[in-house]
């Protein structure tokens, strides 16, 4: 599904100069797969994660996603792909605050093409698969962390994506509610759903098949 | 205090952005309050330059009947005020007069009145050199002294020290030179909607005692005079009204022959103070609100400003807090700097006012009464500091409130989005947009209306050609012109030669011009129509004119002939009436061949047959429908005054160059006076019209620029706060379009709501326009559209801004920041 090859990042450090933050990636991720990323504070984890989610634009090298040659792609044709196809989930949920959890969860359905209807249709789907349809008119401040990141996850996959992309999805919540994340990407990888996470913990790698760690921006090993 | 002010220096200069944009926001609201204070103080409140000079007043006339207010007055009737009256301290009659003044190089004509001797003591100003006429120099054959002004002696006579008893030669009759008059003194003032501007009129520069003759002195109709005193100690100008009623009682009893003896005639006493400027006290005060409203615009645009800035500074407040600074203390930092603010614009406000009001009097100096003596005194600056240090600390409040609750705080430290707090100033905030456009609008459609007005005015028919006509004066002296005869060869050869001058399709001369702000009138009889002594017989106006006059004007002829070189002297006595008069007086019938006689019927009438009839032209203003009036050949009705209209397509300087060298021909003593284009003679004539369309106008464009500031940096600062939510919901997949939308329906929201409370004030408050207002309705729904289309369209470029900024945010930012 995913193919990398010899994809770089860099920032510049000035003239000519350069700090590279990815080197040489070369990685191929098979659909169903649930992969996590390791690796020491400022290895590149989520540059990566945010590369692969289209987030992140400056990179040199070689990305398919599903045959598709991403590096050929112009911003916009990028941003339909990602519509299509990726779910994203942040360390800091970022849901926003003024909206309520239903409101959060239509967001990413009202910038793709569903009907009222379907949006509703959905969104009703959702809470009830989350269990959460009893917290839709909440906000965000009044939920434990737990809960939100529950809504995150709800989030990132309304609109029904193929790959999901977690950036230490737990690394801010207790264990036990970390679990319960877990968990819950265990099933829908099981119903399907390829799944790249970024962890600190080797509990949470545990949930995935296959671990990539990378230090200083080189893949290391597998 | 000193160490509070040196901090807010240095947050100012820290942030020079910030700092330009609030200090020409509070110049641009300053300098406009400035200006029309100024206006205010200099027309309607500051004391006429005369000592005690409310218990200055004229004395006006009036004829009820016959459609006559604040007329002049008679010799007889002075004197029977003067002497019958005890309500004043001294009265004066004086007239307006000009003077050709003899010189080597080019004659020259200056304004001037004619005064009895109580005028100048009267109104308490004394000469710096000399004396004031003495009484026994009102009277005829001593009448040969003069007071000069020192703006005369200064560039006439080089300040000559001898100038006292020195002799000028004026008309062609040598007069003395007894007294100078100081520099600033301004007498007698231009009055508005007064007929008393004189054929010339200038600043008086000379004045000459007024002598009566016996002949004037028995003819109780010829008004021509103007009655001005002072009121006794402790007599208002009530109390004196009521004695001048008694004393018209007793002069409609003793003169049955002149007046009607229902209460058609009577006197008025006004205070010169409230004459002075009448006329602009409604623009004024529709300024002043003006400027109240921009002033708030600014203040609304600051609060947002240094909201958004203490929402930056929330960190240094928090530290502030923590270190244990007081609430006071930190308000009293907000407050500091705000007013500081508010003095820095402020000065520079005065800066522009003061290039503000020059401008202003380029504009109206000849026509708006006391405008020249406008300027930026100690009261206005006063008022303005007051304003500044006010204005300072209203926009100050917010903020200051905002950053001394040390509760906020806390919350704000936190960084808690979407905080109570923070919802509470957004809500003010975004009120204050609201308002902003409102206040906008209100000020847009009142300009809008003005400016319709003045568009309607200029493209109004005047009745006459204005374009590539030139007017000027000629005033010919009695001594050298003593009769008639002499003054109409004078002018019949001065038309002949200029007519003749390459380049000149028609020249004619009147007495009276259209729009020029002279008038005069006459009762008539007409032929077959009984009249009876008790009602009141016609009075319509009266022109005399040349042969050509009207071919030079542009005027149609509608029926029956123009005047030609026959209609002399001693040919049969003829008029021409306008469309009005004919239709007014011959409802039904043919004018032509009518026959009236002026004045009263009497037994043995001289009779005047109407030979033509010719368009009708607008004489009062612009805005004022055209009149019935008369014309008589200048032949057969000579004055010494013509004032001549040339029709050509010649470069106007080269054609005065040949005219003045044609004038000089005939006689070198006599000088061109007043040379104006007929364009800029009508530009004069809607010069009080103008300066508040100007006025209002720059108000409004100041308004709306704030506004669109305003809303830029409401704007701006919303995307700033929505950093998170614009890049969360690119990362969700908002797309640029989404983003851009996102904002701009923001502030379409905050523009709709403040252009819907904008017009419905607008329409409640347009109407106190209407006086101002000319062929326009108060609710031209059209003006309304264009303002709303307009302002809205500034509104939301004003908000395109930030909203193309927001698109370009990297959601990466948002993102990965920890
Ligand atoms: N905008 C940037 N400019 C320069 N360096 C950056 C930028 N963003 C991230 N980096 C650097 O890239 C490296 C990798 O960052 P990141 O991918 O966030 O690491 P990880 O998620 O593995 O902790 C870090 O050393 C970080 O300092
Ligand atoms: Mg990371």
């Amino acid at each position: 599904m995913i193919k990398l090859r010899r994809l770089e990042r860099r920032y510049s450090l000035g003239k000519e100069k350069f700090f590279y933050v990815l080197r040489d990636i070369n990685l191929d991720i098979a659909e169903g797969e649930f992969v996590s990323v390791m690796g020491p504070s400022g290895a590149g984890k989520s540059t990566l994660l945010h590369i692969l989610g289209m987030h992140d634009h400056g990179w040199q090298g070689e990305y398919s996603l599903n045959d598709t040659a991403i590096h050929h792609l112009k911003p916009k044709e990028r941003a339909t792909l990602r519509n299509e196809q990726i779910g994203f989930v942040f360390q800091q949920y970022h849901l926003l605050d003024d909206l309520t959890v239903y409101e959060n969860l239509e967001i990413p359905l009202s910038y793709r093409h569903y009907s009222k209807s379907e949006r509703a249709a959905l969104v009703a789907d959702t809470l009830d698969r989350f269990q959460i349809v009893g917290k839709k008119d909440l906000y965000p401040r009044q939920l434990s962390g737990g809960q939100q990141q529950l809504v995150g996850v709800a989030r990132a996959i309304i609109a029904e994506p193929k790959l999901l992309l977690a950036d230490e999805p737990t690394g801010n919540l207790h264990s036990s509610q970390g679990e319960e994340i877990m968990e819950l990407f265990r099933k829908l990888n099981d119903e399907g759903m390829t799944i790249v996470q970024v962890t600190h913990s080797d509990k949470s790698a545990s949930y995935g098949k296959r671990v990539i760690q990378l230090r200083d921006g080189w893949i290391v090993n597998e | 205090m000193l160490k509070d002010i040196r901090f807010s220096l240095r947050q100012l200069i820290k942030q020079p952005a910030f700092t330009i944009i609030a200090v020409l926001t509070v110049a641009l609201a300053i300098g406009a309050t400035t200006a029309v204070l100024s206006l205010v103080n200099g027309l309607l409140v500051r004391p006429l330059p005369y000592p005690d000079s409310q218990r200055l007043v004229l004395l006006l006339q009036h004829f009820k009947s016959q459609n006559l207010e604040r007329i002049p007055v008679s010799p007889p009737e002075f004197k029977d005020y003067e002497t019958r009256s005890h309500s004043f301290e001294k009265l004066g009659a004086f007239g307006y007069t000009s003077f050709n003044l003899a010189a080597e190089d080019r004659p020259e004509r200056i304004a001037g009145a004619t005064v009895t001797s109580g005028v100048l003591p009267l109104l308490g100003v004394s000469p710096i050199k000399g004396r004031f006429f003495a009484p026994e120099e009102c009277m005829l054959g001593r009448d040969d002294v003069v007071i000069i002004s020192a703006r005369l002696w200064q560039h006439r006579f080089d300040s000559d020290p001898q100038i006292i008893g020195r002799k000028l030669l004026l008309n062609g009759k040598s007069f003395t030179v007894v007294g100078v008059m100081p520099a600033n003194f301004d007498f007698p003032l231009q009055l508005f909607n007064l007929g008393s501007g004189g054929q010339f009129g200038g600043r008086a520069e000379i004045w000459k005692p007024l002598a009566f003759t016996d002949d004037q002195m028995k003819a109780r109709y010829n008004r021509s005079f103007w009655i001005v005193g002072r009121l006794a100690p402790g007599i208002s100008a009530a109390q004196a009204q009521a004695e001048i009623e008694t004393i018209n009682a007793q002069m409609r009893r003793e003169h049955t022959d002149n007046y009607s003896q229902d209460n058609s005639f009577g006197g008025d006493v006004f205070l010169l103070q409230n004459l002075a400027a009448a006329g602009m006290r409604p623009a004024l005060l529709i300024l002043l609100g003006a400027v109240f409203l921009v002033v708030l615009i600014a203040c609304a645009n600051l609060t947002t400003m240094l909201l958004a800035r203490a929402a930056a500074r929330e960190r240094e407040i928090a530290i502030r807090v923590a270190l244990g600074a007081g609430r006071l203390r930190l308000l009293k930092q907000v407050f500091t700097e705000s007013v500081l603010l508010s003095l820095i614009g402020g000065a520079a406000g005065v800066l522009l006012a003061l290039w503000g009001v020059e401008l202003l009097k380029t504009i109206g100096a000849q026509t708006v009464p006391r405008l020249r003596e406008v300027n930026l005194d100690l009261v206005v600056l006063g008022v303005t500091l007051a304003i500044c240090v006010g204005t300072g600390i209203i926009f100050g409040l917010a903020p200051g409130l905002a950053s001394s609750r040390p509760e906020l705080t806390e919350a704000l430290k936190e960084g808690s989005r979407g905080s109570t707090v923070g919802k509470r100033r957004n809500r003010l905030r975004n009120g204050l947009v609201i308002a902003e456009v409102a206040l906008a609008l209100v000020l847009l459609s009142g300009a809008g209306l003005l400016i319709k007005s003045f568009a309607r005015l200029q493209n109004v028919n005047p009745g006459f050609n204005p374009r590539n006509a030139l007017t000027f004066e000629i005033s010919l002296p009695k001594m050298q012109y003593p009769d008639d005869s002499s003054i109409v060869r004078f002018n019949d050869e001065a038309r002949r030669r200029i007519a003749a001058l390459p380049g000149v399709q028609a020249a004619g001369f009147s007495t009276i011009l259209p729009l020029a702000g002279t008038n005069s009138d006459s009762s008539f009889a007409i032929e077959g129509r009984a009249s009876d002594k008790n009602t009141p017989s016609p009075d319509e106006e009266l022109r005399e004119v040349s042969p050509d006059y009207f071919r030079a004007l542009g005027t149609p002829l509608i029926k029956g002939r123009f005047f030609t070189a026959g209609d002399k002297a001693d040919a049969p006595p003829v008029i021409i009436i306008n469309q009005a008069f004919a239709k007014k007086f011959w409802p039904n019938e043919d004018a032509l061949g009518k026959r009236i006689v002026m004045g009263g019927m009497s037994d043995n009438p001289k009779w005047i047959t109407i030979v033509g009839i010719v368009g009708d032209m607008r004489h009062f203003g612009l805005d004022i429908d055209p009149k019935p009036e008369m014309y008589v050949p200048f032949a057969q009705s000579a004055y010494s005054t013509a004032i001549y209209v040339v029709r050509s397509n010649q470069d106007a300087q080269v054609l005065l160059a040949a005219i003045r060298r044609e004038i000089q021909a005939i006689d070198p003593a006599v000088p061109l006076a007043n040379v104006r284009s007929f364009e800029n003679l009508i530009a004069d004539s809607v010069a009080p019209r103008r300066l508040s369309v100007v006025l209002l106008g720059v108000f409004a464009g100041v308004a709306v620029l704030l506004a669109g500031v305003g809303i830029y940096g409401v704007m701006s600062f919303l995307v700033v706060q929505r950093t998170h939510e614009l890049g969360v919901r690119m990362a969700l997949g908002a797309q640029r379009g989404d983003v851009l939308k996102l904002v701009l329906i923001r502030s379409l929201k905050l523009i709709s709501a403040g252009t819907i409370i904008g017009l419905i004030i607008a329409v409640m408050s347009t109407h106190t326009l209407r006086a101002m207002l000319y062929s326009v309705s108060a609710f031209d729904v059209v003006t309304f559209v264009l303002v709303t289309v307009l302002l809205g369209g500034i509104a939301l470029a004003a908000s395109f801004l930030p909203a193309m900024r927001a698109t370009r945010a990297d959601p990466m930012v948002v993102l990965t920041a920890e």
